[in-house]
Order: C-alpha cells, then sequence, then structure tokens
C-alpha cells in the first residue's frame, strides 16, 4: 500500500526526524493503551436504531509530531448498560470455555461495515453514518496548526497509525482528517488480525454522468475491489432517495403580519392596546424532506441507469420525513419582548429624551413619512380642537404645555394619545358609556382573553382558567384587569409599533402627569386591584371587637405584587386620605358624627366594598363632571349607607352619649370615683390619668366613637366601653418596608436594641390608646387590652401555671364577687335600658350577634361587669414598696373578673409606658401617622424619576405575565410539549418576578427566550396542522393518526411514516408533492387548469405516471456491500463496502476495502 | 471547627397568634432562658444567632413579629426574602391552633422565596390543660408539606432542635440560599443534631 514515494520519504529522514517519528508513534501506542483499545475483546453489534439515540462518547488527547500538534480523538457508543453486562458475561464464558472460537468471532470493524441494521441513521457523526462504525479515532491537526494537504504527510501519518495499531493490537479504525474541516475528507486504516483495511474517500463538485445511477456505481465498485471478472458474487445494495417539498400550494402561511401604519392613521381600537401579537410573520415550516428507503436491494434484481429506474418512491418499502424549519420565523411575541428588553439598555432620561425630541423635533430623519402625512393631515382636519375628552384634554394640554412639544411634534399623535389615554383611564372618558363599564368590568378574564383576533385560541377553557389562576397567585405582577398591568402591555406594543423609546418616554411623561393630575384634583385612580394584605384578620371571627386592621376602600400596597403597582396602589392610598381628610372638615360642631361618618370605611369590610367605585367615580363625576351621575347627595349617602346600622346606632349614642354626660349627668362616671375612694390611693389615679385630674377626665366628652363593644364595660367607670375611631396604620410599599426593617435590624439583638426597636414602633400603638382613651373617659390599660389584645386578659375562670402565685385571698374576693355579678347582671342592664333615650333594639341585636359569632362573648356573659370594686385584697397586694404605680393600674381593674397577664404587668414595659404617656386625643386631632401628602410626594417623585430603561424593568413582570397567558391560551392540546412549555415558562417567570429586587435584565432574557421558543413551537404545531389536515385524507378515520404524526414531527428529528407511501400520512405526502409537482408543471406547460381534487386522484389511477408526482431527488444515497476475496481471489473472502451520496455539486463517495494480509 | 466561616445568612421568620410563646421560643433559643416577663412584642423584634449544622455554619437573622391583628398589617413585609418560617400555636389553645389556615394563606400571599421551608411548633407542653393534641399537630403539618416539632419555651424541650432542623433543612434546599462564598461542607458529623429529634416532614 505505502508507494516507493513514501519509503523515500523515509529513507531520507535523518535520525532526528526519525525519532521524532517514533516518538510520535511510541505516543500513539500509549494512548491506545491509555484508552484500553489495545487488545480489547470485540464490541457487541449495535442494535437497530442506536446510532441516532446514542448517547456518545468520546476522549480527546494531545500528540506532537515534532513541534506538529495533532490532536487524537476516540468516539464510541456507549454502551447500554445491558449490553455491557451481556458482553462481559460471554466473555467470561468464552475464556472458559474455548479459546479458539475467540479466534473466529470477527472484530468490531468488520461487522459495523458489513451489518444492515443500522443504514441511514438520522443523525450521527459522519464516519458512522458512510461507514456504519460504532467506534473510531480521528486524527487531526490542533487548531492554529494548519491543514495536512500533501498526500506525503497523509501517508506518513496513516503508516504511523498502522504501525501504532498493529503493535498495540488494537482493531479500532485510525482517521486522518485532511484539507480543511467543513470538507470532511478522511482518510483511515484499520489493522484486525490476518487483515488490513483501507478506507479511502474521494469527495468532488463533479462526477461522470456514468457513476450517477447505481449502474455505474456498481461498476465502479467492481472495478475497485479489483474483481471485474465474471463470477462476480452478488452485491448487496441499500439505497435511499430523498425529496424535497418546498411549495405548499394548498397551504400559503395565513399569518398575516401585523399592520403597522393603522395606528397612526388614528384607526386604533382597544383590542390593539391590550393583546398581544402571537404567532410567526413567515411560515416556520420551509421545507419536508421525505426519505424513501429500499434496504438489502439485490443488486442483480434492480436496475438503475440514466434511462430507466425501477426505484418508485411510491414503492419504497420506509418512508420516513423531517421537517426543515424556518431559521428565523419572525415570532411576533418574541419580537415584541425583545424590543422591549432593548429599552433597558438605553441610558437615556425621560427628560432627555423629550428635551431632544423638543429641540430637533423638525429633524425629518428622525420621522418616517407616513408619520408625517398623519400630522399634516390632523393639522388640514383638525386645527383647532385636537382633544375631545374634557378630562383628559386639561392634563394633555397641560402636558404638550410643560413639554414644549407641539403637538405634531409628538412622538405619540395627539389624537392617538387621546385613545391610548381612554384606554389606560376608561374612567376619565365622557363620551364611550360602553367603555367606562368596560373599565368597570371586574371579570379581567372576558376583559384580556377575548380579543379581536385573526384566529379562536385553541387552549382548552380549563386550561386557560388554570394559567390564568396560576399566573395570578405566583407571579409578582400586576392582576390583568389592573391599570398597571394595562399601562405595561400598552407600552410594549407600543414601543414595537408606534414609535419605538420616544414614544415610551412620551406616554410615561403623560402618565405621570395624569396621576399628578388625580393627586391633586382628589380623583381616585382606576383599576388598581382589591386589597390582600389583610385577609387574615378580615376572616378571624372576633374582628368585630378587636382592632383588626380595617379595610379601606382604596386597597393598601399589596406586597405581593411588583413594585409599581404597590406605588400606584400607595398614591391611590394617598389620595383616598386626603379625600377624607379634606371631607371630614375641621371646626365641624359635631365633630362625633363626623367622625362616625368616616370611621365608616373601618368598621365593616364586606360593605365598603362598592366604596371604591362611589368616591373614586363620584369624585371625578364632580371635578369632570362625567357621566357617572353619582351626586353628593349620593355620595354622602352611600357613606352613611355602608353604616351597617351598628355603628349608625353607635354615632347617634356617642353623640348622645356624650351630649349626656356633659349636661350634668356626672353620677355616673364619678361612681367609681367614689367607690374606689377607700382603694384607691389618688396617687393611683394620677398614675393613669397622667395629665388630668380623674375629676376632669371623667367629665371630659367622650368622643372618636365608633361603635360599642359588645357588653364590655369599664373596669374603672363601669361605662360601657367603645371601640373608637382609629388612625389607619400608614401603607408601605416593599421598598419603604424595607428600608424599616433595614433601621431595625440595625439596633441589634441586644435587650436595649429590642426596647429602642419597640418604642420606634409604638406609635401606632400610642395613636390607638389615646384615641380610645377619648373615647372612653377614665378608662383602665384593662379596658384597652380586653379590646386591643384579649389573650392579654386573664378572666378569673383561666387558671394557669404563671397564675398560680394568685394570692388565695384574691380568689376568694373574686369569686366571691362573681356571684354578686350575677344577681345583679339582670338589674344592670335593665336599668341601662331605662336610662337608655334611644331605642336599645339595635344595640341588643349587636350583642346577640357577638354571643352568636365569639365564644369569647359568650364567656363575658356568665362573669358580666359588676359596679363594685372589690378592694382591699388588690390594694394590698400591690403595696409594696418598690411596685410602681403601674402595679396599682392593673390591679385596680383585676377584681372586675380578671387580671392583666403577667407579662402585661410588668413595670416598666412598654405597653403600660405607652398608656401612661397617652393623652386623651380622638384619632381626628392627633397628629397623622400617615402623611399622605409627603408620601404622595415620594411615589410621584419615584415615577418620573425613572428612566425608560428602568421603567421597562418595572413593566416586565406584568408583559410577561400577559404573555404566559397568551401562551396559554394559543396552546394546543394536541401538541403536550406546549403545555410543557408553558410550565416552564411560567416556574421561571415565577422565579424571576419574586427575585428580590433589582430585578435583573439577563434572567428577564432567560425567559423570554423560554417563552420566544413556545411560541415558536406553536407556530410550527399550527402550520404542520394547517398543511396536514387539508381534505389529505381520504378517510376521516385516520384524523388520529396524521395528528400523531404531526405532534411526532416537532418532537423527532425524523418520522418513519407508518405503511410507508400508502399510510394515511405517506399518502397525504403524495398528494402535497403532486400538487407542488403540478403545480411546477403547470406553470411550464401552461397546461389547462383543472380542479385541484380532480388533478389528484387520475395521477393516482395511472401508476406509471406516479414518478412524475415527485421531483427528482435531491439527495442519493447508495450502500454497497459485498464479500470478496481480496487482493487475490485465493485470499479469503472479506467484507467490502461502499458508500455514495450523490447531491448536486457535492459528490462523495467513501469506500471501506479490506485486504488479507496473510494469502496476498 | 470554631474558627469556621460562616457559610450563609438566612432569614427565619416567627409568626403566629398573640400570646402563643413566639417571643419566649425566641428568647430561649438565643439566650437560652425563659422570661415570665416577656412583655408583649410591638410590631417586630430582631435577633441573630449562629448555628453550626453538620458542620456548616449559619448565621440567623430572626425576626419575631407580634401576633396582635393591630400589628399585622406591618408584618407581612417581613416574609420577604425568609427562608424559613416558623409558625406557632399554643397546645393549651385551641383559637391559637384554628387560627393556622390564615397564617398560612398570609403567607403564601406575602412570601417571595418560593420553597420556603415551613415549621410547625406546638408550644407550651408543659402545661397540663392541652387542648391541642399532637396528632392533630402532625395532621396539619402534614398536609401542608411543614416540619414539626412540639416545644416548650419554659423548660426548654425542643427548641434548639426545632431551630436545628430548620437550617439544616433550609441548607439541604438548593436554590433556597446563597452562600457568602464559601461552599457548603457536607461531612458526615453532624446528623446526630437531627438524630435525637423528633421532627416530621
Ligand atoms: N407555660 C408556658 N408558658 C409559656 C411558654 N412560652 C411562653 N409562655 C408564656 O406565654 C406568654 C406569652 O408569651 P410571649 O412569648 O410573649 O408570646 P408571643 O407569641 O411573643 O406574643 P406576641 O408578642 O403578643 O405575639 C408569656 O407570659 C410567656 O411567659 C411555655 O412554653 N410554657
Ligand atoms: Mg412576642
Amino acid at each position: 500500500m505505502a508507494a516507493e514515494e513514501d519509503g523515500d520519504v523515509f529513507e531520507i529522514t535523518d535520525f532526528t526526524t526519525a525519532s521524532e517519528w517514533e516518538r510520535f508513534i511510541a505516543r500513539l501506542e500509549e494512548v491506545l493503551h491509555e484508552w484500553k483499545l489495545a487488545n480489547r475483546d470485540p464490541l457487541p453489534n449495535v442494535p437497530k436504531g442506536k446510532f441516532t439515540e446514542g448517547p456518545w462518547e468520546e476522549k480527546n488527547e494531545e500528540i506532537l509530531f515534532a513541534d506538529f500538534k495533532f490532536l487524537i480523538n476516540y468516539t464510541r457508543l456507549k454502551p447500554s448498560a445491558s449490553a455491557e453486562a451481556e458482553s462481559r458475561s460471554s466473555r467470561e464464558r468464552e475464556d472458559a470455555d474455548d479459546e479458539q472460537q475467540d479466534e473466529h468471532k470477527p472484530p468490531t470493524i468488520t461487522n459495523d461495515i458489513i451489518s444492515m441494521d443500522n443504514d441511514f441513521p438520522s443523525r450521527a457523526h459522519c464516519l458512522c453514518r458512510w461507514y456504519g462504525l460504532q467506534e473510531f479515532l480521528v486524527i487531526q491537526p490542533a487548531p492554529n496548526f494548519g491543514v495536512i494537504d500533501s498526500e506525503s504527510r497523509a501517508k506518513i501519518l496513516e503508516s504511523s497509525a498502522a504501525i501504532a495499531l498493529s503493535d498495540s493490537g488494537c482493531h479500532v479504525p485510525v482517521f486522518i482528517q485532511l484539507q480543511q474541516k467543513w470538507r470532511k475528507l478522511y482518510t483511515g486504516v484499520a489493522i484486525v488480525p490476518g487483515a488490513n483495511i483501507s478506507f479511502e474517500m474521494s469527495h468532488l463538485k463533479k462526477l461522470p454522468s456514468k457513476y450517477l445511477h447505481l449502474d455505474g456505481l456498481l461498476n465502479m465498485f467492481k472495478g475497485k475491489l479489483g474483481c471485474e471478472y465474471v463470477s462476480m458474487p452478488p452485491v448487496s445494495v441499500s439505497v435511499r432517495f430523498t425529496y424535497i417539498l418546498e411549495d405548499w400550494i394548498h397551504c400559503p402561511w395565513p399569518q398575516m403580519p401585523p399592520d403597522f401604519f393603522s395606528f397612526s392613521e388614528g384607526e386604533v381600537g382597544c383590542s390593539e392596546l391590550d393583546v398581544l401579537p402571537f404567532g410567526a410573520c413567515e411560515d416556520p415550516v420551509s421545507e419536508l424532506h421525505l426519505s424513501c428507503t429500499w434496504p438489502y436491494l439485490s443488486a442483480d434484481m434492480i436496475v438503475e441507469t440514466s434511462g430507466y429506474t425501477d426505484l418508485d418512491p411510491l414503492q419504497a418499502p420506509q418512508w420516513s420525513v423531517r421537517i426543515q424549519m424556518t431559521e428565523d420565523p419572525q415570532c411576533l411575541l418574541g419580537q415584541l419582548l425583545r424590543a422591549f428588553m432593548e429599552l433597558c439598555t438605553r441610558t437615556e432620561t425621560t427628560d432627555e429624551i423629550l428635551g431632544r425630541l423638543a429641540t430637533e423635533g423638525t429633524d425629518p430623519s428622525e420621522k418616517d413619512g407616513g408619520e408625517d402625512i398623519t400630522n399634516a393631515l390632523q393639522r388640514l382636519t383638525e386645527p383647532n380642537l385636537p382633544y375631545h375628552i374634557p378630562s383628559l384634554g386639561s392634563v394633555v394640554s397641560r402636558a404638550s404645555s410643560k413639554l414644549k412639544i407641539k403637538p405634531e411634534e409628538a412622538p405619540i399623535p395627539p389624537n392617538s394619545l387621546n385613545k391610548i389615554l381612554q384606554h389606560l383611564f376608561p374612567d376619565a372618558t365622557g363620551l364611550g358609556g360602553s367603555q367606562s363599564q368596560k373599565g368597570k368590568g371586574q371579570n379581567s378574564k372576558t376583559r384580556d382573553s377575548t380579543p379581536v383576533e385573526e384566529s379562536p385560541p385553541h387552549g382548552s377553557p380549563e386550561r386557560v382558567e388554570e394559567v390564568f389562576n396560576e399566573a395570578l397567585k405566583q407571579l409578582r405582577s400586576a392582576p390583568p384587569d389592573s391599570l398597571t398591568y394595562r399601562l405595561a402591555v400598552c407600552m410594549a406594543i407600543i414601543n414595537l409599533n408606534h414609535g419605538g423609546l420616544r414614544a415610551v418616554a412620551h406616554l410615561w411623561q403623560e402618565f405621570i402627569l395624569e396621576m399628578r393630575y388625580r393627586w391633586e384634583n382628589n380623583i381616585l385612580i382606576p383599576d388598581l386591584g382589591a386589597s390582600a394584605s389583610n385577609k387574615p384578620s378580615s376572616s378571624s371571627s372576633t374582628t368585630s371587637s378587636s382592632p383588626s386592621a380595617p379595610s379601606a376602600s382604596v386597597p393598601a400596597p399589596n406586597l405581593g405584587s411588583c413594585l409599581l403597582h404597590q406605588k400606584l396602589q400607595m398614591l391611590n392610598c394617598c389620595i383616598e386620605r386626603k379625600v377624607k381628610r379634606e371631607s371630614a372638615g375641621y371646626g365641624h360642631e359635631d365633630t362625633v358624627l363626623h367622625e362616625a361618618s368616616s370611621g365608616v370605611f373601618e368598621s365593616d369590610t364586606s360593605t365598603s366594598q362598592p366604596d371604591n367605585d362611589a368616591v373614586g367615580g363620584g369624585t371625578a363625576a364632580r371635578k369632570v363632571a362625567s357621566v357617572n351621575g353619582s351626586t353628593t347627595d349620593d355620595e354622602d349617602d352611600e357613606f352613611f349607607e355602608c353604616d351597617d346600622g351598628d355603628s349608625d346606632e353607635v354615632s347617634e349614642a356617642g353623640g348622645k352619649g356624650g351630649q349626656r354626660r356633659i349636661s350634668g349627668d356626672s353620677t355616673s362616671p364619678r361612681r367609681p370615683g367614689s367607690g374606689k375612694k377607700n382603694l384607691i390611693s389618688e396617687k393611683s389615679i394620677d398614675s393613669y390619668m397622667s395629665d388630668s385630674s380623674f375629676k376632669d377626665a371623667a367629665l371630659m366628652k367622650a368622643e372618636g366613637r365608633l361603635a360599642p363593644m359588645k357588653n364590655m364595660r369599664s373596669l374603672s367607670t363601669n361605662e360601657p366601653l367603645f371601640i373608637p375611631v382609629t388612625q389607619e396604620p400608614s401603607p408601605m410599599t416593599e421598598d419603604m418596608l424595607e428600608e424599616q426593617a433595614e433601621v431595625l435590624a440595625k439596633l441589634g439583638s441586644s435587650a436595649e436594641g429590642s426596647q429602642l426597636r419597640a418604642r420606634m414602633q409604638s406609635a401606632c400603638l400610642l395613636s390607638d390608646m389615646e384615641s380610645f382613651k377619648a373615647a372612653n373617659p377614665g378608662c383602665c390599660l384593662g379596658d384597652f387590652v380586653r379590646w386591643y389584645s384579649p389573650r392579654d386578659f386573664i378572666e378569673e375562670e383561666e387558671e394557669d401555671g404563671e397564675e398560680k402565685e394568685e394570692e388565695e385571698r384574691n380568689e376568694k374576693n373574686i369569686s366571691r364577687q362573681c356571684s354578686r355579678t350575677e344577681e345583679e347582671d339582670g338589674r344592670n342592664s335593665a336599668s341601662e335600658e331605662a336610662s337608655g333615650e334611644r331605642p336599645e333594639d339595635s344595640e341588643k341585636d349587636a350583642n346577640c350577634e357577638a354571643k352568636i359569632d365569639s365564644p369569647k362573648a359568650a364567656d363575658g356573659k356568665k362573669s358580666p361587669a359588676s359596679e363594685e370594686i372589690p378592694p382591699q385584697a388588690t390594694a394590698k397586694a400591690s403595696s409594696s414598696e418598690t411596685s410602681s404605680d403601674q402595679d396599682h393600674v392593673s390591679s385596680h381593674c383585676r377584681p372586675q373578673r380578671g387580671h392583666l397577664s403577667q407579662r402585661m404587668q410588668i413595670p416598666g414595659n412598654m405597653w403600660v409606658e405607652v398608656w401612661q404617656s397617652a393623652r386623651h386625643i380622638p384619632a381626628r386631632r392627633q397628629k397623622r401617622l400617615f402623611d399622605d401628602t409627603k408620601e404622595a410626594e415620594k411615589v410621584l417623585h419615584f415615577l418620573s424619576g425613572l428612566r425608560p430603561s428602568e421603567l421597562v424593568l418595572h413593566l416586565l413582570p406584568m408583559v410577561i405575565h400577559a404573555s404566559v397567558l397568551k401562551l396559554a391560551e394559543k396552546e394546543d392540546p394536541d401538541v403536550p410539549v406546549l403545555k410543557t412549555l408553558t410550565d416552564q415558562v411560567i416556574s421561571k417567570a415565577v422565579k424571576v418576578t419574586r427575585w428580590p429586587h433589582p430585578p435583573e435584565v439577563k434572567r428577564y432574557e432567560d425567559v423570554i427566550r423560554m417563552i420566544e421558543l413556545a411560541e415558536t413551537v406553536s407556530s410550527r404545531s399550527k402550520s404542520l396542522k394547517t398543511k396536514f389536515t387539508r381534505d389529505l385524507l381520504e378517510k376521516g378515520k385516520a384524523e388520529e393518526e396524521l395528528h400523531n404524526f404531526v405532534s411526532s414531527l416537532l418532537q423527532q428529528p425524523e418520522v418513519d411514516v407508518r405503511g410507508g407511501a400508502y399510510g394515511p400520512a405517506g399518502s397525504a405526502i403524495h398528494k402535497l408533492f403532486s400538487a407542488a409537482q403540478k403545480a411546477a408543471l403547470m406553470i411550464l406547460e401552461d397546461e389547462e387548469s383543472t380542479g385541484e381534487d380532480a388533478a389528484a386522484q387520475p395521477e393516482q389511477m395511472k401508476p406509471a405516471s406516479t414518478v412524475h408526482d415527485f421531483p427528482s431527488p435531491s439527495a442519493r444515497e447508495y450502500i454497497l456491500r459485498a464479500l470478496i476475496p481480496r487482493p487475490a481471489p485465493y485470499s479469503r473472502v472479506l467484507p467490502q463496502r461502499m458508500y455514495c451520496v450523490l447531491v448536486d455539486g457535492d459528490y462523495r463517495l467513501a469506500g471501506a476495502f479490506c485486504s488479507d494480509t496473510t494469502f496476498q | 471547627m470554631e474558627e469556621q466561616e460562616i457559610l450563609t445568612t438566612l432569614k427565619i421568620l416567627i409568626i403566629g397568634e398573640s400570646g402563643v410563646g413566639k417571643s419566649s421560643l425566641l428568647l430561649r433559643f438565643t439566650d437560652d432562658t425563659f422570661d415570665p416577663e416577656q412583655a408583649a412584642t410591638i410590631g417586630v423584634d430582631f435577633k441573630v444567632k449562629t448555628l453550626s449544622v453538620d458542620g456548616n455554619k449559619a448565621k440567623l437573622a430572626i425576626w419575631d413579629t407580634a401576633g396582635q391583628e393591630r400589628f399585622r398589617t406591618l408584618t407581612p413585609s417581613y416574609y420577604r426574602g425568609a427562608q424559613g418560617v416558623i409558625l406557632v400555636y399554643d397546645v393549651s389553645s385551641k383559637q391559637s391552633f384554628t387560627k393556622l389556615d390564615a397564617w398560612l394563606s398570609e403567607l403564601e400571599t406575602f412570601a417571595t422565596k418560593h420553597d420556603m421551608i415551613k415549621m410547625l411548633v406546638g408550644n407550651k407542653i408543659d402545661k397540663e390543660k392541652r387542648e391541642v393534641s399532637k396528632e392533630e399537630g402532625l395532621k396539619f403539618a402534614r398536609k401542608h408539606h411543614m416540619l414539626f416539632i412540639e416545644a416548650s419555651a419554659k423548660t426548654k424541650e425542643g427548641v434548639q432542635c426545632a431551630f436545628e432542623e430548620l437550617v439544616e433543612k433550609i441548607i439541604q434546599t438548593p436554590g433556597l440560599w446563597e452562600t457568602s462564598g464559601h461552599s457548603l461542607r457536607l461531612d458526615a458529623e453532624g446528623g446526630q443534631a437531627s438524630s435525637n429529634c423528633y421532627c416530621v416532614v
């Protein structure tokens, strides 16, 4: 094999190079040993289909030849676990059995090249494909070391390899890569016992026409083997023809690209602002490759020459199909998301963008022509009234004046801007009643998922619903019916279709102006969702008496939503507080009444719900004179109506009560004082009425009452207790809370730190205590605790471990007390009824209710308040030197029916301390806990400080949310992979949106990539479905089969067509091809146009013409195999193989030829 | 072992009805004392402690919240970013047990960490008057995929174990926490910390 030339090379080689060469061989052998390829037993045959499935494994090593670096690579199909076990056991068996058999077992390589089980794998290394190899070695120059382009160098390498192989007894073939890598040109050698195999290859642009058919190739094969003599043993042939279908005649891609110009022509409807585009612009499926395979043919039985062929694709026993997808099918949703993300890289501020616009606005290159024309038109048609909507008009004109943008120069033309703002703020619409209704409609699902669209969604309603709920629950974004969500989707659409960054900046500016306008003019912001923040408290049963978090009509920022949404909710809270504050009005005579009316907001969760619209709409209506129709009267009625009778009664009672006391009924407040006189020192009284004398307190007018506490009387005055109107807790957004947490954490974990922390957080407690004191003159801490923290008031029946130290006597007193109370109970309530001027019915009702829903209330009944205070014991108990005034406070309350929990009694504890410092001030006159003005300004500052790039990050959660819903809606139940993809997108999006800020662009990119993938797959499935369902089936029965076929096309690289040309999928494919052919011929020959159906059928009747149903094959592959003695007729019979692939302009012949080394 | 660097900082939250003994449990864990004079918590309180579990040292930032309704509007914010939460009820108070559902739903709404570890602790088992049986607690924990233990801040039973178990579980959950640069130690040696506990998942 080695030519003389090579021999010369070796001879003239001097010692140094010779030693390099030897070293190279030695190193090669070393590697072969290292990889355990030397003297190894043959591998088992590869099962069918395994080449494509894999897995394949690789090893790599570097080898130097002089200073030229080579890479050596070993690739092999990983044997399946069972095969490996089998081979091991068989090896053992053979070892034990018979040494001779081992010799007869053919080496892996000879098996591989003759095996017919794995011809034409759909995906495999080219060497595997061409030679059927399950393992091989490749030597190639290391990167940057050039290519092997001279024959002689190739020969040196090859013979070195051959020496290494035979020295080490390795039977794995070695290939040398020649020329550039992309040419995939190899020469190779394998050494097996008694024979060697040479792998030869040619790669040509052109092949003489006589070799273009099986006939010619057979001759070449025979010639190569040197046996053109007559007694040629049979050659077996496997053939595969591949046909490409490019023209999908009957199913052009249905999706039209969106009409980019409709918007600027002022034709925009809401659907275009809240419906994300979806689907591919181009057909995502470009070609169908049909491979027709004839395995195991005998060369004698088949004829293929230039003039005649037996190879009719319709007769091929195996059909398989692969789909060529369009590289970048331009998926609309993906494009929108990418374009939006792109803005994150922009660094300009809104002002910079709009400022530049103001100065450079006249630069024609900045605009596209379409816009100019519209603007010109606009100027002509509506020179004087660009705006129709009064409410927005004021805003927009302010905006323009502030931005110094002439309407015709604005990135968003005024007409469009109005429509967008109407869409965002449906409550401000003066004209379209339907629109405002739409805005009010609470059902977000109908809002979001019923867009006017080109194709109906295929997702099952249950699935859409499931995803909807899942996304709502898990994603940190904003509800789909919220303003924030609308804004985000709208921004993304505007960015893509209507002006990019400048339009986004412009709309954002307008949005902020609208926010400020609403703040300044007391108009609530619409659609900011319901609050979830006080779920547990509103569901608890004892709320009616204990101070639950009041649920206002405007929800506090929902910490489960994204920051931007929280900020807007915050602003709304500020507006609401401001409205309340201003409407509460200072200096009114009957402040109590007034307080009650505003306190209604806090009284009941269920009834105050409608307030949102009533207040917002009403206010807006007043300011804006819109159609809402609720007059001021209505509004006031609303205030009272949502008062559930109970508190209405309260306010009345409170008012009267207050008057009564003032009018001189001083006995009742005084009574406890006089009763206690002998028990409690003046000092102790002073101590809990810190800044006023007891008498003053008793005479003080009760203020800020909200509702009576069910059946509770003051421990100190025995007056009925009232729940005060309290200040609502300050709403907070997550960043505020985080800031606060940081401050609190900084105080450290020492006891002092804890104290300080408690003090810092006691503002709300103090305010509540002050309100309580104001509502209940003369009350004590025990009263407060019973309302505020009922578990910290231990009733006498309860006898906990810690309370055992209670003095015996004390307990006796209590029980005595108890029995007496029972007697007095009836009298007590009777007298109360008598003294009450107002009808008591409703109060009674309230009591009954309390009895039913709260076990605690029932307890209270058993041991109701008594007027008399039992005395000595407690006075003594607390009279020690060290115990200070607080003890008196608690002990003085104790005898009534219980006492404060131990933890509330600790001297100097924060509760007592705050109680002492609390003054009698109703909530209304207290310092505001929540400064709405400051907070509103902070929010507005935050909003206007956002650069567009930051804004985009804040809007992305909603845009992703909307995309997820879109995916669900477009999900095709027939393609299970789509469901999986959607679920993956959701779980990724949950992680990204919940990631503690700052949000990261990179993480969003990942999500967007996943959404794009899902969209692409969805478009492909849609495309394939339109291609494969259209009346291609003769019998409707096979529909199921076709579905499966389509869905496997999406998930596998190559799909077998069951039943070949005559299966349901096969005949569909046949029709597609023949239609395309027909069309092509029609163009060529301009034949008469027959109907489509008529065209397909007669074609099938005439078998002779079926060849013309297909184009000429784009690729033809042949594998020729034979068992032939070589090199001499008396040599051993050895396997020979030649693989040929004929593609126009790219021909490759790859032969593996064995020759006997014993009998040459 | 002592000089070992801190693997990570974990945020842990204690929630539950007022008076169930949240602050007492925390005090027992951090200072190993029981103070019957623990004042009712106002707002939130905060303590830090480092804990070694399975050879991994973790710094715990523990937020103790007030169970009082009035303070609750504030507390959900502290759920953010917490890796673990201890939900406490009082075995001598049925009412504190029935409120657990509400607490869980609040947690669900506000927690940012998706796979946050939840632990249910039935406190005050030293008390004679029991209203919630261990079985009820177990059943609830199982239903909601929580760790469960009964404890007493007063007698210190189960307290240390509860915190250790929680931290161990957090550290074993990938993606829930981030190292401060050091890799997780997986040597066995720890382990016995959990073996003598009777926590259940
Ligand atoms: N017997 C007994 N009492 C306990 C135990 N733990 C706490 N207590 C008592 O229960 C009362 C309430 O305990 P705290 O720790 O203040 O309760 P908390 O849950 O922090 O209450 P808030 O701060 O209001 O939410 C105190 O008087 C404690 O002494 C316990 O394990 N056994
Ligand atoms: Mg506490």
